[in-house]
């Protein structure tokens, strides 16, 4: 084998993608010629080295940035009050994402509506679950707001915010997950495991959020629960006043 | 001669503390985002944002238990004072760099850091949390004692469990949340008088001031409820159910503002 | 214009999760900006939610996507008037490093010699800089690689080759500067 021809094989050699014979072949030509082992061993190390580069991670912007395009895209008309978002993004791509799902608007007897509004429902709960795993709190925030909005059939969602409302490190992410809670009053599993959740609550705020969200689900079976939190005298004062309150409302 | 031991691995030092402790930690790469996280068991904790790219860390450890302000005798001629239980540890990884300051008779933890890191101070029995001139995203939690922010430019989440929490921001960045609570004490927020937001606030014994002009939704409506305050008395209050929400100048992203006792105050700037 | 479903944009928000942190890397080493690499990105997403249909299911996804993301980085070069740098002008160039070199002196000398080799790969003209990327940090096979860069998978190996030839020279020329 040629110099010529083992440099061509040192790619393949370097990400150890050589063929049996070719590696063969070319570590006979290696022992035999100095100048090629030396480059070998050279260019070898600096491949190695590359990868010991530090690794650039992307800000926590991008992944804001996209899913606020995709926000945009999935929206239906805002009804009430707008929030205002700033769109980093040619006002031309915004009015091809847009502009396609205004026609669904016009035509509220379409019957692929429904299909979409379950895709954009899913679509929602892939960006809550997305977002609820973030390590920053204010994204674990936006990622309860969209939690919000997600179907109150939707299992997983309803799963994460239990989640979040027992386990979050945040007091302010376990809030916002308690107030996400009431619009899955509805489901009866849902309404034990809130329940659930104030037995295991330590926070005095998210426990009177509880209590309140119980109260306002109705939900009679908190009652043995609030009355041992009445009568705890070690339990904060203002949790005892509204666990009192809550069994009067209840009954 | 006794000497102190200082063991350093790497990029980790744990001292045992005397006083004060100055610790200089640079980040693995200061161009790309950057974190500090503080974790303080008792003591105060005091963040400010600076034009450098390190962090500089500085920890005063009380002495032995006692009187907190009594002030150290001076060690004897060649002796140096030997820490307690006062752990002091200062690492890097992944461009976050962690303090944390354990030790029953508190500490007092200043740090610098570059002003667009993102900060996240916890304290369990902590007095006063101050950060200031920070741009990149703060999140505190104190549990006796207050929080307060000044100067921030990035999204705040901050709490304390009996404490004021008290925030002044230079911006409201367009697409982040933001939330503030506390269940004994002042939610007491600053905000830049064109900042556009969208308020979701509950005091639940306590009134809402502003000097914004605040558009409010239609709430839910009040009810009469009789409560035994701590004598056994019985009165009665005005409870309005449930959170209010409002908007200024125009509505935005949106910010929590949550006390359980205690008054909800949003200052314009 | 086709109008978008949100189940494509459901497919759409996986894809960026599997692959966005890549697509950064790729950019932040192609353009040296971690800004611009952001902007670039995001182009990049909606490119492909544009041209979704003319992805063909035989070729491997990755592939598709660095041929769009090469177009979008263009048209992004295009317009800011970047020039390309012929090895032999390195030297002239103050091209900024994305990384600077490590802080404290006492720092391993390995710590050193990594900035050094942050520089000199930065300071590669950028179609050897390219292959380098993809095939050291994005793991492409070669043959990939000559799928996107449109050539001979015998051509990708011998430029990775010549490629780290100039590394190494450049490399070699930052350390005898930093020592004079």
């Amino acid at each position: 084998m040629t110099c010529e021809e083992t440099k061509r094989l040192f790619a393949d050699y370097w990400s150890q993608s050589l063929s049996a014979e070719d590696e063969i072949a070319l570590e006979e030509h290696l022992g035999g010629c100095d100048a090629c082992r030396t480059e070998s061993d050279r260019l070898g190390a600096l491949w190695n080295d590359l990868t010991r580069l530090p690794v650039e991670e992307p800000g926590p912007s991008l992944r804001t940035r996209f899913y606020d395009l995709l926000r945009g895209a999935g929206s239906h008309p805002a009804p009430a009050r707008k929030p205002q978002m700033i769109w980093r993004i040619a006002a031309g791509v915004a009015l091809l994402i847009g502009g396609g799902l205004a026609g669904y608007s016009l035509r509220p007897q379409d019957p692929e509506l429904g299909q979409l509004r379950k895709e954009v429902s899913s679509m929602r709960q892939l960006v809550a679950l997305s977002l609820l795993q973030q390590q920053s709190a204010s994204e674990r925030l936006r990622g309860v707001s969209w939690a919000y909005r997600a179907e109150p059939t939707d299992s997983e969602v309803l799963g994460k915010l239990l989640e979040a409302v027992n386990g979050d490190p945040n007091v302010n992410v376990r809030l916002a997950a308690v107030d996400a809670l009431h619009a899955f009053g509805s489901s009866t599993a849902a309404r034990s495991k809130v329940l659930g959740s104030l037995e295991m609550q330590d926070a005095p705020l998210v426990q009177v959020a509880i209590i309140d969200l119980l109260v306002d689900l109705k939900e009679r079976d908190a009652e043995p629960e609030l009355r041992r939190l009445a009568g705890n005298v070690s339990a904060d004062a203002g949790v005892r006043q509204r666990a009192q309150w809550a069994l009067e409302r209840l009954e | 001669m006794r000497k102190t031991i200082l063991i350093a691995t790497g990029l980790s030092a744990l001292a045992w503390a005397q006083e004060p402790e100055k610790i200089t930690m640079p980040f693995s790469n200061p161009a790309a985002p950057h974190k500090v996280n503080v974790d303080v068991f008792s003591g105060s904790v005091t963040v400010k944002g600076y034009e450098g790219k390190d962090v500089l860390v500085e920890y005063s450890g009380g002495g032995f238990p006692g009187p907190r302000r009594r002030a150290q005798e001076p060690a004897p001629t060649g002796m140096h004072r030997i820490g307690g239980n006062r752990a002091f540890d200062v690492s890097e990884s992944s461009n976050t760099v962690t303090v944390k300051a354990g030790g029953p008779w508190g500490s007092d933890v200043t740090i610098q850091t570059a002003v667009d890191t993102s900060v996240t101070v916890t304290t369990l029995n902590g007095r006063q949390i101050s950060i200031d001139n920070i741009s990149g995203e703060i999140e505190a939690n104190n549990t006796n004692g207050t929080v307060n922010i000044t100067n921030a430019s990035g999204a705040v989440v901050a709490h304390s469990m009996n404490g004021r929490v008290v925030a002044s921001l230079n911006r409201v960045p367009p697409d982040k949340m933001m939330s503030f609570s506390t269940m004994n004490g002042t939610v007491d927020v600053t905000l830049p008088a064109d900042a556009k937001a969208t308020f979701k606030m509950r005091a639940d014994n306590g009134d809402i001031f502003s000097d914004f002009d605040v558009k409010l939704e239609a709430q839910s409506a009040p009810q009469v409820v009789e409560e035994k305050d701590r004598k056994g008395n019985t009165r009665r209050r005005v409870r309005t159910d449930g959170t209010q929400t409002g908007s200024i100048n125009g509505g935005g992203p949106e910010m929590q503002f949550t006390t359980f006792n205690g008054r909800i105050v949003i200052h314009k700037k | 214009m086709a109008r978008v479903g949100a189940g494509e944009l459901s497919k759409l928000a996986v894809l960026f999760e599997r692959h966005h942190r890549a697509l950064f890397r790729y950019f932040v080493s192609m353009t040296r900006s971690r800004e611009l690499a952001e902007d670039l990105v995001q182009d990049v997403f909606f490119r492909m939610l544009r041209y979704r249909t003319s992805y063909d299911p035989e070729r491997p996804f990755t592939a598709w996507m660095y041929q769009i993301a090469r177009n979008a980085s263009l048209d992004q070069a295009q317009k800011r008037g970047a020039e390309v740098v012929g090895i032999e002008e390195f030297l002239d160039r103050r091209a900024e490093p994305v990384s600077p070199a490590p802080g404290p002196e006492e720092r391993a000398s390995r710590g050193q010699s990594l900035a050094l080799l942050r520089r000199a790969l930065d300071r590669l003209p950028e179609e050897k800089r390219e292959i380098l990327v993809l095939a050291r940090f994005q793991g492409m096979k070669y043959e990939d690689i000559a799928d996107v860069l449109g050539c001979e998978t015998a051509t990708v190996k011998v430029r990775v080759y010549r490629a780290m030839r100039a590394l190494e020279q450049i490399y070699f020329a930052l350390e005898k500067e930093k020592a004079s």
